[in-house]
């Protein structure tokens, strides 16, 4: 195995051994229209392991479309998604290979919670134990002989969950799994798919929330009517993207507009009577203030939210590819 | 094919945990034998009084098929439930995900629906004709009578293919409504009309129950002729089932 790895680097798409920088999900070109309406728009991207991947786009971006059609649910007008080199319906035992969740995947209610993870691993020849262990992973232990129609929405999503983790998989794709969590069960959810990654798995996790994605994620994979926007390392895309900007207050805005904009900084005026300038450090405009007899009011710096550059960047996106 | 074992091992799981479906098919039971047990006793009543409630036709052992005649709505209600229930909670695609390879789950849920039907009709059909002799008494005739065992191999193969059918209707139409709609009404009248002697016209002896009803019919020479009709309308059902199900984007 070692050898031939060797001797065709990167070149054995479905060598289920795969080193860590060969992309484990690939998705390639993948489109999908719903009659005159384009969902997902030729989009390429890839998830590598031993991270977490946020999958970022608002409500109706092609997120859930494209999971659904990565996990062999929906057939794509053009354009394949691959896991290890194969097709998701290709995968011997797919639940040992890749857990899911899906917004609308959702299990008979008629069934216990117990038997509807036994009827899953049967199905994928998954140990039994494993029902056991994976209840009590999502601390759903007590809850085992009940009935799933008596569930809250938190305790289905922990029964998503630990469906996901039934086969022990090395890849998981998760649809907005925060989704219905509460406090406690986001940070539980947060840790899970640290260790998760740090084991060396695949984690593809979709949501709508910035800030959530930057508390978890180490790639993001940012979407927008179907495209993509930007493909990226959160650190990456934090120092790209996440704006610095000086806030400033003078009663002579327009005398200081003129020598800022010498210097070639950016100034934003601001409903109340503020600028906004980007490019140059307080201590740089204060000093420039001084030398040009301006008294400034109001002197500080600060950093613009994620989710603020992710709805700006989304905003772009949007009216960039529909003018 | 160890992974079609498994997809078939894992639907009944399902079928045994989801209890509307599992209790629509072995309602089938109790009411196949408590209507067989009524019809021999009641037909014993009209015997020994003579009264003209007897049908012109009646014979004992035609009599020991009544029961599972009636009982047949059971098992088409749990045809279509163990399909319908699927597409109604969203489970469909947990069970895709589960097996996405759509052939060897819709296999899996049709070996499921005919395994399930026959384990349950071969007793019941047996025990609700041994019942009905009973309560005739003197009146009952035995099961190895002529054409009894062949009649009774039939109502087995009829009450399977019935809920196979069934099935194949629910997997087409994604629902219970519209298969239930139709098959309830059909095999309710069919019944009636074939209690009224004269009464079927030409085109209704074409339809799948009552084609199929000639293969329990004892001493029937059109038996089989029967079978490859409902053989026919079932393989139909199944076939268009099939491919919705394929065509299905989920």
């Amino acid at each position: 195995m070692e050898a031939r790895r060797q001797s065709r680097p990167g070149t054995d798409a479905a060598d289920e051994t795969l080193d860590e920088t060969h992309p484990v999900i690939d998705v390639q070109k993948l489109t999908k229209r719903y009659g005159r309406n384009t969902v997902v728009d030729g989009l390429t991207f890839t998830v590598r392991s031993g991270a977490v991947t946020g999958f970022l786009g608002p409500n109706g971006a092609g997120k859930s479309t494209t999971m659904r059609m990565m996990l062999g649910l929906t057939r794509p007008d053009a354009g394949s998604t691959r896991i290890d080199g194969r097709a998701y319906h290709e995968l011997r035992h797919p639940a040992r290979h890749v857990g899911a969740l899906l917004e609308t995947a959702a299990p008979h209610r008629g069934l216990t919670a117990a038997d509807h993870l036994l009827w899953l691993a049967r199905s994928n020849r998954i140990a039994r134990r494993r029902v056991g262990e994976v209840l009590a992973t999502v601390g759903l232990t007590e809850a085992a002989r009940r009935r799933i129609g008596t569930f809250s929405l938190g305790m289905g999503r922990r029964l998503g969950l630990a469906a996901a983790l039934l086969g022990d998989p090395p890849v998981l794709v998760l649809d907005e799994p925060v989704n219905g969590l509460d406090t406690e069960g986001v940070k539980w959810l947060r840790e899970l798919l640290r260790a998760m990654a740090a084991e060396g798995r695949t984690v593809l996790v979709s949501s709508h929330l910035m800030a959530e994605m930057s508390l978890v994620a180490d790639d993001l994979i940012i979407i927008s009517r179907g495209q993509l926007l930007a493909g990226t390392s959160m650190s990456d895309f934090i120092r790209r993207h996440g704006r610095t900007y000086v806030r400033v207050r003078t009663a002579e805005p327009l005398r200081l507009h003129g020598e800022l904009e010498k210097k070639g900084a950016s100034l934003r005026l601001v409903p109340d009577g503020g600028l906004e300038i980007d490019g140059l450090s307080a201590a740089e405009i204060s000093r420039l203030a001084a030398a040009v007899g301006v008294p400034l009011e109001e002197l500080s710096t600060h950093t613009g939210s994620l989710e603020d550059t992710f709805l700006e960047l989304v905003g772009k996106g949007g009216s960039d590819t529909h003018v | 094919m160890s992974e079609t074992a498994a997809a078939v091992r894992a639907e009944f799981t399902k079928l045994l945990g989801i209890r509307g479906t599992l209790v629509a098919l072995l309602l089938f039971a109790p009411f196949s034998l408590l209507i067989a047990a009524l019809g021999g006793w009641s037909a014993k009543g009209a015997i020994e009084s003579d009264s003209p409630g007897l049908r012109s036709d009646f014979t004992p052992q035609q009599a020991g098929l009544d029961g599972v005649l009636y009982g047949q709505l059971a098992l088409i209600v749990f045809g279509v439930l163990i399909v319908s229930s699927e597409y109604t909670s969203g489970m469909m695609r947990v069970s895709l995900l589960a097996v996405p390879r759509r052939g060897r789950l819709y296999a899996a849920k049709t070996a499921v629906t005919a395994a399930a039907t026959a384990a349950l009709a071969i007793p019941v059909t047996v025990v609700g004709y041994l019942v009905t002799q009973l309560a005739l008494g003197p009146h009952g005739a035995s099961i190895g009578a002529s054409g009894v065992p062949r009649a009774l191999a039939g109502a087995v193969l009829y009450l399977t293919l019935m809920s196979l059918f069934a099935a194949g209707l629910a997997a087409t139409a994604r629902s219970a409504v519209v298969p239930l709609a139709v098959l309830l009404p059909m095999v309710l009248a069919g019944s009636q009309i074939l209690s009224v002697v004269g009464a079927t016209k030409e085109v209704v002896r074409y339809f799948p129950d009552r084609a199929g009803m000639r293969m329990l019919t004892v001493g029937a020479d059109d038996a089989y002729t029967g079978f490859a009709v409902l053989l026919a309308w079932t393989v139909a059902a199944l076939a268009l089932g099939s491919y919705r199900h394929h065509r299905w984007d989920a």
